[in-house]
């Protein structure tokens, strides 16, 4: 019972000392003092720190691939790019091909006429006379002969271990793996070892992932959120109460070669989110990941 | 033989006056001395031709006038500002300026005017609300963070340290943005040419 009283007075005397800190502006002398006290509590608060934290850490990665093709207009987008269209339309003037079409097309109404006579016109040699209207259809031959490929095809949209379903949408990589006797669904999550920082957790988690060549960018090295849960009471001891899990974002550059059907991880939307993932850890996993 | 000799006697005797002559001038007639010289020849006695010529002390002075008088006017000439270079983009070129490019305007029914003014506003309310919505989940997100970050210092103080060391490595970032339609994998693209006639202008 003396021990966790001498840590929590070692707890709120520092929250104490570290609030004076950073409320104490500029006033010299009382700074300095404060911050040799305060130095010593740490030394002590992080020997007690490191012999008993009752939470066990883990960083987890939220891998995300960003979307390949534009997404769709919705109705009033759609409406509105058409009234664009036609508004720049009006008010723009005529472009060098389209004056070309209209001086062919009085060219020619101009040899149906009953009255034609061909010495009045420019000379032109024995120039072949392309017409703007055969360089159109000649360009749009070339258009045609060009296949794209299909924006949207609907058996790889249901095939959730494949990357290339959903390209209009960003995906999330959600694996399953074994936490505490119960196979869960969550984002991929290893333990911290000692002497090495949380994204290098969060590294080895993604490295370790049984038969996957992602190569990912992580971005910086803070965490983007953190879920924490206590144990239930019967499994709880003096030295892990509970766990915390940290979140690092990573955007996926390249993604190696297929993996296998078998293999335990699935690639989601997310809207798709709250299907595999458990409801306490989808509210505070949903704030991070933006839909945008 | 006598010939042969007789002539390269000669050659050998004309072979040792003219290196003589040569050394006493161009004149052909042997001088014994230059200063005794025969009355019919050029009067280019030593003293004449020995002469140096009078070295006037104002002369390299003169000239280091003139050539700084002409540093002078270079540098006035050249304190002109250099002519600044025409930004392309905001000088409307002429055929914009075409009057036989004009458009017809268009005759818009009254129920088309209106319907465009309604657009408009909708597109506006549709842009207004989507805009809130962005900035509600860039703030939920900074929230989640700075959660993380406080249970993280509750945690432990180095690895706060840690997480708040900005990542050198990670900038400069590029990433593909989204196109029309997927790439095609195993395309060939064309090869293409193309010439570069952009001006460049040099002040």
């Amino acid at each position: 019972m003396a021990a966790p009283c001498r840590r929590m007075a070692a707890r709120s005397l520092f929250h104490f000392l570290s609030f004076s800190r950073t409320a104490g502006g500029n006033s010299g002398f009382r700074q300095f003092s404060s911050t040799s006290v305060h130095r010593a509590t740490l030394q002590t608060k992080s020997v007690t720190e490191k012999a008993s934290s009752p939470w066990t850490l883990m960083a987890a990665v939220c891998l995300q691939r960003l979307p390949v093709i534009s997404a769709d207009c919705g109705p009033i987008e759609r409406k509105f790019r058409d009234m664009m269209l036609q508004l720049e339309l009006e008010k723009s003037l005529l472009s060098d091909h389209e004056l070309r079409l209209l001086e062919d097309a009085e060219r020619m109404s101009r040899k149906q006429a009953d009255d034609y006579d061909s010495d009045e016109e420019d000379e032109r040699g024995d120039q072949e006379i392309v017409l703007a209207q055969d360089l159109e259809d000649s360009w749009e031959q070339k258009l045609k002969s060009f296949q794209p490929a299909l924006r949207v095809t609907a058996d790889a949209d249901k095939d959730l271990t494949s990357l290339e379903r959903c390209l209009a949408d960003s995906l999330l990589l959600v694996a399953e793996q074994q936490v505490g006797g119960e196979k869960l669904w969550l984002l991929p999550q290893t333990q911290w070892q000692e002497g090495e920082t949380l994204r290098q957790t969060a590294e080895r988690a993604l490295a370790s992932l049984p038969a996957a060549g992602f190569k990912a960018t992580f971005l910086g090295n803070a965490p983007c959120g953190v879920y924490k849960y206590k144990l239930p009471k019967a499994a709880r001891t003096e030295s892990s109460v509970g766990t915390k899990v940290f979140f690092f974002k990573a955007i996926l550059s390249d993604s190696g070669p297929p993996a296998a059907p078998n293999a335990p991880f699935l690639w989601v939307k997310k809207d798709e989110l709250q299907r595999y993932l458990k409801p306490a850890y989808m509210m505070k996993v949903d704030r991070f990941i933006l839909n945008l | 033989m006598s010939v042969t000799l007789s002539r390269c006697l000669c050659r050998v005797l004309s072979r040792q006056t003219a290196p003589s002559s040569f050394l006493l001038g161009e004149h052909r007639h042997t001088v014994q001395s230059p200063w005794f010289a025969p009355v019919m020849t050029l009067k280019t006695s030593a003293p004449l031709r020995a002469e140096p010529k009078k070295k006037k002390k104002v002369d390299p002075r003169r000239e280091q006038m003139l050539r700084e008088r002409m540093r002078k006017k270079l540098k006035k000439l050249e304190k002109v500002p250099p002519e600044l270079i025409p930004i392309e983009d905001l000088i409307t070129p002429a055929k914009c300026l075409d009057e036989t490019r004009e458009r017809s305007p268009p005759r818009l029914s009254f129920e088309e005017s209106e319907g465009r003014a309604l657009l408009l506003k909708e597109w506006c309310r549709y842009k207004q609300e989507q805009h809130i919505a962005e900035v509600e989940a860039v703030e939920l997100a900074l929230e989640a963070q700075r959660e993380a970050l406080e249970e993280l210092k509750l945690e432990s103080e180095e690895l706060y340290q840690s997480a708040l060391k900005p990542d050198p490595l990670l900038f400069p970032f590029t990433h593909e943005g989204p196109a029309y339609t997927p790439p095609k994998t195993k395309y060939e693209a064309p090869d293409g040419k193309y010439n570069n006639i952009t001006k460049v202008y040099t002040q």
